[in-house]
């Protein structure tokens, strides 16, 4: 990983559409990177075409992303599992420069309404599930199979809100802070509104390279070590009530190929989450805390730093939160953002209602 | 224009549209039987005897081992809840229906009295069929808290092959600088503006931030020429979802005199079945624009484009 680039992520970015917002984001990942868009061979592109209002969505979005006449792919999943594709095609010997970008601009429709295509239409969408109805059932049941208490799912919120406090890529909102965590409205019992993942607009883009491209270019290039996704089934009631089965097989994946014996050998580790309880059952999937202790993972002195950038609960461009998650990390192992000198950091990503399919990234520098 | 300047300084305008998508969803024999029998309020689930597991609504294949099932079968309409969560839209719960193996999804109602995880509840039927899973109106605290029942083989079912669906998605898209901008003079002042590219020196209809081909900063508006040449036609006979004109009409790619992109639009203001005659590739058009007071700052404010008479015709 050569450069990355994100907009900040804000409630809405009402005076531009999705192609300048792509067309920015673009434009600031080149810059300084020492690439220009000739050098780039492939650009892969997340986003939602019913989020976007239109079919085929990047079909409009091609000169703003620099794809003109390049081989370009659309992948209709969080920009993580682009990065996927990206890094394939650049392992592979395909390309020797990727572009991945994501986008969001949720402000312009129904969120729920998004959801809710995504269900299964005969069985559930009728019933009214969304993402915001499946995040309480899920917080449900890992708070009844498991020992944490709502309590822990409280701290985990506050903390992930008192972290984007400091992180000047989401747009502040000086009336919302971490101690309005507990006293905001309970939306989807056990969960308060301000510990489900809040919508945001945004763009995020990675520069992909081969190795004696990266080399040349930096340094201290950051290199990805390990990649897995895993898929779980469609139906809540399908799946393991309070834990991600799924996350854990797409860690598992990434770890062994980067020769990493859990997610305790990294030093931070930036994931997504649809609300504080998913958070939770994430970093106890990627093996961080036992079962139902997720929310030791974000005690003062904590081995592995969670979520410096604070995560996707109070931002998440959806879509692109996964690829945000690996900019940040990327850009904290680079010594772009942050403090200290992280060696090895993870990125998660998720799609589908309730995170049914998840993304694993390794990174080292 | 009525409704202000698009790129007003005070508040962000937007386009509000909506997606209305008509489908017809093929159920396929497993959700085709369920919603069927559920109008004769039977809840029927499917059993996969390799796996032993009864899952409930039936599925057409076993989600563990992938075969098909072995048989429909009814389920009691008692069982136990295992997770709930209330919204502003009602209380939705995860509910493991008596002789079942996995858990139903639906809607609680808690007018009967208070139901937590491990509550006892039963079934409640609608007053009327509608051919959906809300044929089941919702489960309540089961008051007589009866012992629990099993399933058993459901014996003949009935299909329900296709249902009807719609969705009505809705958006307020932004208009952005550029297109705001296009808009506002469209309406206003009949310009068409597009951005000149400093690098390849085109001028791109719609004015947009970068060149598609250079992927450079346009950085400025110009103007462009109302008057073009038709670049493209065809004439559209079939009517389809979406459709803002009456068939038949003229679709046509126009490139406007100053600019390097084509424009699509619509030729008219003579007899479509003489399009043949009348129109060619190259010729010159131009645009025939609608009444100042019915602008609304969109393409459609240039009601068509006309051919420019020859000298002769003249």
């Amino acid at each position: 990983m050569v450069a990355s680039a994100q907009t900040v992520l804000r409630d809405a970015w009402s005076r531009l559409q999705q192609v300048d917002l792509i067309g920015g984001v673009v434009s600031d990942v080149l810059r300084g990177s020492g690439l220009n868009i000739a050098d780039v061979d492939v650009v892969i592109d997340c986003g939602s075409d019913v989020l976007d209002g239109r079919s085929i969505s990047n079909c409009g979005f091609l000169g703003a992303m620099g794809a003109h006449h390049k081989e370009e792919s659309r992948v209709e999943e969080d920009g993580l599992f682009g990065a996927v594709y990206a890094t394939t095609k650049v392992a592979c010997g395909s390309a020797s420069v990727a572009l991945v970008l994501a986008y969001s601009k949720p402000s312009e429709s129904d969120v729920s309404a998004y959801y809710s295509t995504l269900t299964e239409p005969f069985y559930q969408r009728a019933l009214g599930l969304d993402q915001v109805s499946t995040a309480g059932l899920m917080a449900n049941q890992y708070l009844t199979r498991t020992d944490a208490d709502e309590e822990a799912l409280l701290r985990i919120a506050e903390r992930a809100w008192s972290r984007a406090a400091g992180n000047p890529w989401i747009e502040q909102s000086p009336d919302l802070g971490p101690e309005d965590v507990a006293r905001s409205a309970l939306v989807a019992d056990p969960l308060r509104s301000l510990q489900i993942a809040r919508p945001r607009d945004g763009a995020v883009a990675v520069l992909l390279a081969s190795e004696p491209v990266a080399r040349r270019l930096s340094d201290r290039p950051v290199w990805v070590t390990g990649m897995g996704s895993a898929m779980d089934s469609h139906l809540l009631s399908e799946r393991l009530p309070g834990q991600l089965e799924a996350c854990q097989v797409a860690a598992h994946m990434a770890m062994s190929r980067a020769g990493l014996k859990d997610a305790s050998d990294v030093d931070l580790v930036e994931v997504t989450a649809s609300s504080s309880a998913t958070e939770a059952m994430v970093v106890e999937a990627l093996g961080l805390a036992a079962v139902g202790h997720g929310v030791d993972c974000y005690a003062d002195g904590a081995q592995v730093d969670v979520n410096p950038s604070g995560g996707a609960v109070p931002a998440d461009p959806i879509m692109a939160t996964g690829l945000v998650r690996l900019h940040e990390a990327s850009a904290r192992l680079a010594g772009r953002i942050g403090e200290g000198q992280p060696t090895r950091a993870l990125a998660h990503g998720a799609g589908g209602l309730g995170m049914q399919n998840h993304c694993v990234f390794t990174l080292e520098v | 224009m009525t409704d202000g300047l698009v790129t007003s300084i005070d508040e962000a305008q937007v386009l509000t549209t909506t997606l209305s998508m008509p489908y017809t969803l093929t159920t396929g024999p497993a959700a085709g039987s369920f919603l069927f029998e559920l109008g004769n309020h039977r809840i029927l689930g499917s059993r996969c005897e390799v796996c032993s597991r009864t899952v409930v609504p039936p599925s057409d294949y076993c989600s563990r081992c992938g075969e098909a099932p072995d048989e429909f079968v009814q389920l009691p309409e008692t069982g136990t809840v295992t997770a709930l969560t209330r919204t502003d839209r009602g209380v939705l719960a995860l509910i493991r229906l008596d002789g079942a193996d996995a858990d139903l999804l639906h809607r609680l109602d808690l007018a009967k009295g208070a139901v937590t995880v491990g509550t006892r509840v039963r079934a409640v039927w609608a007053a009327t069929a509608t051919q959906s899973v809300l044929d089941l109106d919702c489960f309540v605290l089961d008051e007589d808290d009866q012992p629990p029942g099993t399933a058993h083989p459901a014996g003949e079912v009935g299909l329900i092959a296709q249902v009807p669906h719609q969705l009505e998605l809705e958006y307020q898209h932004s208009y952005g600088p550029h297109y705001g901008r296009l808009f506002d003079e469209l309406a206003s002042s009949r310009r068409i503006l597009g951005s000149l590219c400093p690098t390849c020196r085109n001028v791109l209809v719609p004015p947009r931030e970068f060149c598609d081909a250079c992927f450079v900063r346009t950085g400025q508006h110009v103007d462009v020429s109302d008057h073009g040449v038709l670049q493209a036609f065809s004439v559209i006979h079939l009517e389809f979802v979406g459709q803002t004109r009456t068939p038949p009409y003229i679709y046509a790619e126009i490139v406007l005199d100053g600019s390097a992109t084509r424009l699509i639009h619509t030729v008219a203001g003579f007899d479509v079945a003489t399009a043949a005659e009348r129109l060619s590739i190259g010729m010159p058009v131009r645009a025939v624009w609608k009444d100042p007071a019915d602008c609304r700052g969109t393409l459609n404010d240039i009601d068509y484009f006309e051919p420019v008479p020859s000298p002769d015709q003249q």
